[in-house]
């Protein structure tokens, strides 16, 4: 790294203080005069038709300044555009417990509350399918009333199907040596971010209408806030204020924006709405439950001859982003290995369950989780170590994949090589003491994806510099620092390019009124992205700043560098002048020092041109590999998860210790899923045996555990000590070679862990989360099969 | 945010001031100890109270002392005594050390320097079923414990079979600790052993207006070993999932077992209570370890109405009493 | 549809279970604490938490709020010294009481718990690091008093009310013992 002088290196968050010392503001840190409170009506039952409203009882309460239902919002949206069909406020059904069905605004929240319990809603209850197989069935409820282009009704709750099929699979399966052959489940899990959603609207004197907002992407929401509303976007100025963490749980429009919005319009007075942790819950959009029947040829050599997936995903309510979820089910799996022949038929149904969504390695954790503990079937029953059979499947730089995603970078052996070393793989597997094993798996993912969610041809992300005369470069920027740290790559690359201390660049970010549109926090995009837009506004500045001084100098201008807070003469170290004067003399030079820069992903060569092509479709894909160490108690059944070593091939780390802590969360929330997490609704969790109670009405549905208490996520005691190890194998679609490090790391730890509980103690369980139960009565079966 | 309903709060200073203010208000008033139970609640609108008499500045109901009387001592615990004082006091951690060690294992640090042993053994049962939010509650159509007329853990069930969720009640029974109450009618003792009732709606022998005032706990012989197991998810913040107390009392000249018992919790209401004289003259050995545990397995059948698979929950009881039973073997080799 | 076909619910929140609804507060009071070092006087409803009148009524905002009823730890402060939730602990309680908030944790320049935090990149979205520290800085405090250094297992045992969800603990723990080094710690891990 020694190119670079800021990149690279050590860096603080340059926000990290300000939220340490309790003086930056999260949303619902904000307060405006004459504020009032907005709470939401939810609904009681998981489907039904909503007969009539009565909101007299709440508007007649001392305090209650407004109430809307959906009348009030009748246009619908969806962050896909071809999928809208949710209401800000439902007005003709609810469809699932937690439905917003009205909302209120009032001085307080005590008031609010009491306006909500005084509204009554009549109801026509409808069958409640809280199954996706049973939603599937011929002639199930109809959750949405749909129309064909042709007028005529949608008859099923498929909400997306997708089949896609790549090579001669029949082929590659007739003379295969092995065929693995297996049904695995993904349970379903959910962000929690320790931040409830919250958001705070202001329809001011003016006629703009302002939104704070703890969403990640703005620029989506700003769309949909005019689309609902029926205002003007150049009305409209969303911000999103500090984030308190979002994980893709506020990746796209809440009822509570539509809702403080309108409630604003109305009153003329700010309207905040935060969250219950409860809400937090029924807004979900967390991982989607996939059911997976997967069969994978193999050669004895173990090279993958073909893949054929059958999935069905439980999608709850909504759409959400489930149309992309539906393609990614497959289309993210064909890397980091090759496949000879890969079919894939999956089927999102609505079912009346909290709508799932994209979750941190949207769409692909799941059947990641299939695929990695099929090779590791494959490795026990070929006999071949399974890091030496994932190897044997790598794919080159340069290759296209099976369904046709174009590698530019691959540093996968690198990151198996690394974890086999770290965790002692060849030395300690098969000598760990009786109940401890180790396990493997890899994945890849995408730098966000190549097309933004609306069909256009503008810009992803834009970033915009100004120089100040004092020294400062300012750097504005639609793009959202969730807490991945977005704000400090980009003034780490600012500072690279112009020669600044990272403390001397100040980051604007996620506002629409003043910051160039970037798409938001989503896919991983930011940093390839975001990153180039940055780079080339900043070399744009540095070109202008260096010519200045070359002028001054009377020398070349590729003699002059911007480095360490100076402007130096690279043939001539010792004439030399701070930056703060190099920028001055520019000034003079040029005017005001400002710059964009833009950033488009390539059209050509990256995708094939089926119907699908492009979805899945990125600039660039980062590698992982983890092993993970685990202790199996036999008594117990109960797993302890003890070590796990994450390698990540980022392409290019510009931010080492941001870089290593993505790996770290990511590692930790992967763990979380596969033994502890399960975001569900009543009647599946109630008893272990998998025998369904017979929900009463009305209990179908209920989600049920809805609080941090109940929806255990794990404390400091009960994550796994965590090794990050940052692997670089540049990628020439990347800024510096730079591509994702915050969603890609979590991928394997699911598999990982699974496969090192059979590597202790020889039983798979291959339907998630890995309790002790389960664990439990696999032990037992073995025993008794002996 | 979840938000407490206005309500009106007391502050008394003595024992019979508080006791005044709540014959003064009734089913209308409630005691407020550390709050950890009660507010949640409270928030949840699964309890309501209009008036909080808080117990924080009654002088009487702290303190922690070793008493020596007749054939040994006994350790007195002011009801308002913290959780985490009763974890790190150096007389409870000689005297009683399983005690500050399971007082050390609820939740977590937080709530223990809020928590108190008294709120700690009168906490409210909790269920799958009702410690939830209001809108599930309506949603479910209520149960016996809310609204409704109906139990979802056990269909047709007549009785609420909510769950006693106490860290430290199991062990305290099974030291044969007595609680020192004091009501409106005067002072009374009881026995920890009869306290709970098999009523998940009244699960506790508390009288209308009567406040714990004192735990008394009798210091152990050296030749009883006690040892006190919890089995949660997680490892910090979790209500235990199973809570179960095993008592061995030796004979004092040799390691055999003269009698002793087993105290197992969140079961429901009340924790089961089973006495191990049949096991008089057992080795405290392997054998007894797995004897115990299946004794526990057969005696103790929990519920699916607390957060967790029922079945699991009485395999991993069987585990705990034998692996509690096997850690006094090895205190007794070393 | 009439309201007696068995299909047809009227459903009012809480109607069912026979609450009223109450929104008027009349128990207000003012209370008077010690508040970072300075006496503070708020005028509080009694159904009020500490966590609402530090953030709603005094603009102390650092204080954070995450799961409503003291499962997360977000709203950690300390009161006389000690770690405990102010999401439940009515503000009235507080009098008289000294209460510490993450705003009075460095007094000029950052505590050393905040430098580690920084230094270490323990803080991702710092949602949660507010109450984090305030326990950490407890936990450090009380160790220090019985001349004891904390060995990481205890650190984490101490933060064990804390969730954080972006890092996995593993620069919190860092961050944690770099403070504990840096103010020097008892004898004995």
């Amino acid at each position: 790294m020694s190119e670079f002088r800021v990149l690279g290196r050590h860096h603080r968050k340059i926000d990290a203080m300000d939220r340490m010392t309790g003086v930056e503001r999260y949303t619902d840190d904000l307060t405006l005069p004459r504020m009032l409170h907005c709470k939401i009506l939810r609904a009681p039952i998981a489907h039904g038709r909503i007969l009539g409203i009565d909101t007299s009882a709440a508007l007649a309460i001392p305090g209650v300044e407004a109430v809307i239902t959906g009348a009030d919002l009748p246009t619908p949206y969806g962050i896909i555009p071809w999928t809208p069909d949710e209401h800000a406020l439902c007005f003709d059904k609810v469809r699932y417990v937690g439905d917003a069905v009205a909302a209120v605004a009032a001085v307080d929240e005590e008031t609010a509350n009491a306006a909500v319990a005084a509204i009554e809603v009549r109801y026509e209850k409808l069958p409640v399918l809280d199954d996706p197989h049973a939603a599937l069935a011929d002639h199930a409820t109809l959750i949405h009333e749909r129309r064909k282009p042709d007028g005529s009704l949608v008859t099923n709750n498929i909400s997306k199907r997708v089949e896609l099929s790549f090579g001669d699979l029949d082929a590659a399966f007739a003379d295969a040596e092995l065929v693995v052959e297996a049904d695995y489940r993904f349970h379903g899990t959910t962000h929690t971010p320790i931040e409830p959603h919250c958001a705070l609207a202001h329809a001011d004197a003016r006629g703009i209408l302002t939104i704070w907002s703890a969403t990640q992407v703005p620029h989506y929401l700003h769309r949909e806030l005019a689309k609902v509303l029926g205002l003007p976007r150049n009305r409209i100025r969303v911000i999103q204020p500090a984030l308190g963490g979002a994980f893709g749980g506020k990746s796209e429009p809440f009822d509570l924006e539509f809702c403080a919005a309108l409630l604003s319009l109305r009153t003329g007075r700010p309207v905040k709405c935060l969250y219950t942790r409860e809400e937090v819950f029924l807004a979900h959009r967390g991982r989607h439950p996939f059911d997976m029947h997967y069969r994978t040829a193999f050669d004895r050599d173990g090279t993958i001859r073909g893949v054929d997936a059958r999935t069905v995903l439980d999608g709850g309510a909504y759409s959400s982003f489930g149309l992309v979820t539906t393609y990614y089910s497959g289309q993210l799996l064909c890397s980091p290995y090759r496949f000879g022949a890969y079919r894939f038929d999956s089927r999102r149904a609505y079912t009346n369950k909290p709508a799932c969504g994209p979750k941190r390695g949207h769409g692909s954790v799941q059947p990641r989780f299939a695929i990695e503990v099929q090779l590791d079937k494959a490795a026990v029953a070929l006999g071949i170590d399974p890091i030496e059979l994932r190897r044997r499947n790598a794919l080159t730089v340069g290759e296209r994949t099976i369904n046709e995603f174009a590698i530019g970078s691959y540093g996968f052996l690198d990151c198996l090589a690394e974890v086999e070393r770290a965790s002692g793989w060849t030395e300690r597997r098969g000598k760990l003491p009786r109940g401890r094993g180790l396990g493997v798996a890899g994945s890849t993912y995408i730098s966000g994806t190549n097309y933004c969610i609306y069909p256009t041809d503008l810009p992803q992300s834009g970033v915009q510099i100004c120089l100040d005369r004092s020294g400062r470069v300012r750097v504005f920027s639609g793009t959202s620092d969730i807490g991945q740290g977005s704000s400090t790559m980009l003034a780490a690359v600012a500072a690279e390019e112009l020669g600044v201390a990272l403390e001397d660049v100040r980051v604007l970010a996620a506002d629409t009124d003043l910051t160039p549109v970037d798409l938001g926090a989503y896919s991983s995009r930011i940093t390839l992205m975001a990153g180039h837009a940055c780079q080339r506004a900043a070399k744009d500045l540095a070109f202008k700043v260096r010519s200045a001084v070359a002028t001054a100098w009377d020398c070349d201008r590729s003699d002059v560098v911007l480095a360490e807070g100076q402007a130096m003469r690279l043939s001539a170290p010792e004439t030399a002048m701070p930056i703060a004067e190099a920028f001055v003399l520019a000034e003079v030079e040029f005017g005001t020092l400002g710059a964009t820069g833009s950033y488009q992903t390539p059209r050509e060569g990256v995708h094939g041109d089926y119907r699908g092509a492009t979805i899945g479709a990125s600039p660039a894909y980062s590698f992982t590999a983890h092993v993970a160490e685990v202790e199996v108690d036999e008594e117990t059944g109960e797993v302890q998860v003890l070590q796990i070593w994450a390698a990540h091939d980022c392409g290019r780390a510009l931010s080492p210790t941001l870089v290593k802590a993505q790996i770290e969360g990511s590692v930790y929330m992967g763990a979380a899923e596969a033994v502890m997490e399960h975001h569900h609704t009543m009647p599946s969790g109630l008893r272990a045996d998998g025998k369904r109670r017979d929900p009463g009405p009305g209990v179908a549905g209920l989600l049920a555990n809805s609080s941090l208490l109940d929806y255990r996520i794990p404390t400091a005691l009960d994550t796994p000590d965590i090794t990050a190890i940052i692997v670089e194998h540049p990628d020439p679609n990347g800024p510096y070679g730079a591509k994702e490090a915050g969603e890609g790391p979590l991928h394997p730890a699911i598999p990982a862990i699974a496969n090192a509980i059979f590597d202790a103690v020889g039983v798979r369980i291959d339907a998630l989360p890995i309790t002790p139960e389960k664990v439990l009565a696999a032990l037992r079966a073995r025993t008794e099969a002996r | 945010m979840l938000r407490l309903r206005p309500l009106t709060l007391h502050r008394p200073t003595s024992l019979a001031e508080a006791i005044a203010l709540k014959s003064e208000y009734g089913t209308d008033a409630t005691y407020f100890a550390g709050g950890t139970d009660l507010l949640p609640n409270l928030k949840l609108l699964q309890v309501d109270a209009q008036v909080l008499i808080a117990l924080a500045d009654v002088a009487e109901l702290r303190g922690i002392e070793a008493v020596d009387d007749d054939g040994g001592s006994t350790l007195h615990l002011g009801a308002a005594t913290r959780l985490s004082t009763l974890a790190a006091d150096p007389v409870v951690r000689s005297l009683v050390p399983s005690l500050a060690d399971a007082a050390g294992r609820v939740a977590s640090p937080q709530v223990r320097n809020m928590a108190t042993l008294g709120g700690n053994l009168c906490l409210d049962t909790r269920c799958r079923y009702i410690n939830q939010s209001q809108l599930f509650r309506d949603a479910l159509g209520g149960c016996l414990k809310s609204h409704g007329k109906e139990c979802h853990v056990v269909p047709g069930g007549q009785g609420c079979v909510a769950a006693l969720s106490t860290d430290t009640a199991p062990l305290l029974i099974a030291l044969g600790a007595e609680l020192d109450l004091l009501g409106p009618d005067g002072p009374r003792s009881v026995p920890l052993g009869r306290f709970y009732s098999t009523d998940g709606l009244a699960h506790t022998d508390l009288r209308p207006g009567e406040i714990v005032v004192r735990v008394r706990v009798p210091v152990p012989a050296a030749s009883t070993h006690v040892r006190n197991r919890k089995w949660a998810v997680r490892k910090s913040i979790d209500f235990p999932l199973v809570a179960v107390a095993v008592r061995l009392d030796l004979d004092p000249a040799a390691p055999v077992l003269t009698g002793g018992r087993i105290v197992v919790g969140v079961l429901g209401p009340r924790p089961r209570q089973l006495p191990l004289d049949r096991f008089a003259g057992a080795s405290i050995d392997e054998a007894l370890a797995l004897q115990l545990g299946d004794l526990a397995f057969d005696r103790s059948r929990p519920l699916p109405n607390v957060p967790y698979d029922a079945d699991y929950r009485r395999e991993r009881l069987r585990v705990e009493v034998r692996r509690a039973v096997r850690d006094i073997a090895a205190s007794l080799e070393g | 549809m009439p309201d007696n076909d068995p299909n047809v619910l009227r459903h009012r929140l809480g109607a069912a279970a026979g609450q009223q609804a109450r929104s008027e507060a009349r128990d207000v009071r003012v209370v008077a604490f010690t508040l970072n070092g300075e006496s503070v006087q708020v005028a509080a409803p009694a159904h009020w938490t500490l966590l609402e009148a530090l953030r709603y009524r005094l603009g102390l905002i650092g204080t954070k709020q995450g799961c409503d009823k003291g499962d997360c730890g977000a709203c950690t402060v300390r009161v006389d010294g000690e770690a405990v939730l102010s999401c439940l602990t009515l503000a009235v309680m507080a009098a008289g009481r000294r209460v510490e908030t993450v705003e009075g944790l460095g007094v000029g320049r950052p505590h050393p718990l905040q430098r580690a935090f920084d230094d270490c990149g323990a803080a991702q979205c710092g949602f949660c690091t507010p109450g984090m520290l305030m326990s950490a800085a407890a936990m450090l405090d009380q160790a220090r008093a019985a001349g004891r250094t904390l060995s990481r297992m205890e650190i984490a045992a101490g933060l064990g009310g804390n969730l954080c969800r972006c890092t996995g603990y593993v620069r919190i723990l860092d961050a944690v013992e770099q403070a504990q080094r840096e103010l020097g710690g008892g004898g004995e891990r």
